[in-house]
C-alpha cells in the first residue's frame, strides 16, 4: 500500500509558523498537535512488506516544524513474496526541522528500509532522531536498512547507510546489536569534538554532529546516544 | 594492462598503506578480532561497508579522471560517507602516499585535476586511469585493498600463521568480486559501520599504537 504525507511550514505573522499544508493518505494520518508540531498516527497495522510511505516535509526559511509519531511502528513481513517495507522522508529545510519518530520495531523475517533525505538552505537547521529495535520480545531479529543523506546548498554533509540484521553488512557476530539509535544535528553548533562511549560515538559534522549508539536494549542505547548530545541531562551508564 | 592492476594492488607498492591497520589494531584491543574466524568476520564486515564505498568512489574517480569539478564533487561525497575524523585522516594520508608514487609511476595530466589532499579511493581511481585501467579494475583494487592491508596487520599483531591469514584473504575473493561488481551497478554506495567509526576514534586517542589507523 502507498502512503503519502505532506506538511509545509511557513513563517506567519509575528514570527510565528503557520502550517498551510498538512495532509496524509494511506496508512498514516497527520494531526496538528501544537503551533509548530504535527504527529503521525498509524491507521493500520504495519507497515507490511511491500508497503511504501513517502513523507514530504517543507520548512521554509523562518519557520519551525516538529514532527513526532504517537507510537512505535512495527514492520511486519509480507505474506508470500518477501518484500521490504519502506519509509522515505524527504525534507527541504530553510528554517528549523525537528524530526523524532517513535522507534521502529522490525519483526522476524521483515525487512524495513528507512530513507531520510534532507536539503538544507543557508539558514536551515536539522535535528533528526532514529530508534530501531530488531525483533519483538523473544523473536528473531528482522532486518533494517537506514540511509541518511543531508546536504547544504547541494554539498553533501552526511551520507551513510547502516544495515542491521541477519546477512547485513554492519551486523556480524560478535557485534550484532538488536537496538540502534542515532541523532543527526546540523545547525550552528560548530565543534570538532569526538565523543566516545561504550558502543556509542559522536562524530562532528559542519555545524553539528551525528551521535550513534547500539546494543541489546533499546532504552539503554537511547540513553547512551542522548549522553553524547550536548546539554543532555543523562550520563553514559558505565 | 593487467600488470598495472597488479602493481596497484601490490602491498609492496610504497604508498604507505602498511602503516594502517584498517581498524584491526583496535578491533584486537577490543576483543573483536582474536583468531582466524573472527578476523574473517571483521574483514567481511569491512569489505561490505568501507570497502564497498571505496570501490564505488574509485570507479567513479577513474571515470572522472582529469575532470577537476567531478573529482572535487566525489571527494565531497567521500567526506560525507566518512564522518569519523580519524578515518578521514587515514584516507587522506593514504591518498597522499599513493599520489606520490602514482605520479612517478604513471605520469599523466590527470593527476593535476585532483583536489588538495584527496581521499585514497579518489586517488586510486585516477591512478587506475593513469595506468590505463578501467572502472572495473579501479573498483576491484579498492575492494581488495580494503581487506588485504588489515589482514596483514592482524597477522603481525596477533603473530598469526601467515598461511592461515593468506587463506582467509583468498577465501574472500568471491566477496571482493561481488562488492566490486555491485559498486559499478548501483548509485555510489554509502554503507557504513558505526563499530568501525568507534574503533577508529578510540584508536586515534591512544598513545600506545603501532599503526596510524
Amino acid at each position: 500500500m502507498k502512503t503519502f504525507v505532506e506538511v509545509v511550514a511557513r513563517p506567519g505573522p509575528g514570527g510565528r509558523t503557520v502550517l498551510p499544508v498538512v495532509r496524509a493518505s494511506g496508512q498514516l494520518a497527520v494531526r496538528r498537535t501544537g503551533p509548530t508540531s504535527v504527529h503521525l498516527v498509524a491507521t493500520a497495522f504495519g507497515p507490511l512488506g511491500g508497503d511504501d510511505a513517502e513523507v514530504s516535509l517543507v520548512v521554509e526559511e523562518g519557520a519551525t516544524l516538529t514532527v513526532r509519531s504517537v507510537a512505535a511502528a512495527i514492520a511486519l513481513p509480507s505474506r508470500g513474496e518477501v518484500l521490504p517495507s519502506a519509509q522515505r522522508i524527504t525534507a527541504s529545510v530553510g528554517g528549523t526541522l525537528d524530526l523524532g519518530l517513535e522507534p521502529t520495531v522490525v519483526a522476524a523475517c521483515a525487512h524495513h528500509l528507512a530513507e531520510l533525505t534532507v536539503e538544507l538552505g543557508a539558514a536551515g537547521a536539522l535535528t533528526a532522531t532514529e530508534q530501531v529495535l530488531l525483533g519483538r520480545t523473544g523473536e528473531e531479529p528482522g532486518r533494517w536498512t537506514g540511509t541518511v543523506r543531508v546536504a547544504r546548498d547541494g554539498r553533501p554533509l552526511l551520507h551513510t547507510t547502516v544495515g542491521l540484521g541477519p546477512c547485513q553488512a554492519a551486523w556480524l557476530p560478535p557485534v550484532a546489536p538488536r537496538a540502534y539509535a542515532s541523532t543527526v544535528h546540523i545547525g550552528n553548533h560548530e565543534t570538532n569534538d569526538v565523543l566516545t562511549g561504550e558502543d556509542a560515538v559522536r562524530l562532528p559534522l559542519p555545524g553539528g554532529w551525528v551521535a550513534t549508539a547500539w546494543g541489546t536494549d533499546l532504552h539503554r542505547v537511547v540513553r547512551a546516544a542522548a549522553a553524547l548530545i550536548p546539554g543532555a541531562p543523562v550520563r553514559v551508564p558505565a | 594492462m593487467t600488470a598495472a592492476l597488479l602493481t596497484l594492488a601490490d602491498s609492496r607498492l610504497p604508498a604507505g598503506g602498511h602503516t594502517h591497520s584498517g581498524g584491526v589494531e583496535q578491533a584486537i584491543a577490543a576483543g573483536v578480532v582474536s583468531d582466524p574466524g573472527s578476523l574473517a568476520a571483521f574483514l567481511r564486515r569491512r569489505l561490505n561497508t568501507s570497502g564497498a564505498v571505496a570501490a564505488g568512489l574509485a570507479a567513479a574517480a577513474c571515470d572522472a579522471a582529469g575532470d577537476a569539478v567531478r573529482l572535487a564533487h566525489l571527494d565531497d561525497e567521500a567526506d560525507a560517507r566518512t564522518p569519523s575524523p580519524a578515518l578521514r585522516r587515514a584516507s587522506r594520508q593514504q591518498g597522499r602516499g599513493l599520489l606520490r608514487v602514482g605520479r612517478r609511476a604513471w605520469p599523466a595530466a590527470a593527476w593535476d585535476a585532483l583536489p588538495a589532499f584527496p581521499h585514497h579511493p579518489i586517488v586510486l581511481g585516477v591512478a587506475a586511469a593513469a595506468g590505463g585501467l578501467g572502472v572495473r579494475d579501479a573498483a576491484q583494487v579498492a575492494a581488495y585493498l580494503s581487506i588485504s592491508g588489515p589482514a596483514t596487520a592482524a597477522q603481525r599483531l596477533l603473530a598469526m600463521d601467515p598461511l592461515t591469514v593468506a587463506a582467509v584473504t583468498a577465501r574472500l575473493a568471491p566477496d571482493v568480486d561481488d562488492v566490486a561488481a555491485r559498486a559499478l551497478t548501483a548509485a555510489l554506495p554509502a554503507a557504513t559501520d558505526p563499530l568501525l567509526d568507534l574503533l577508529a576514534e578510540v584508536h586515534a586517542a591512544r598513545k600506545d599504537r603501532f599503526f596510524a589507523s
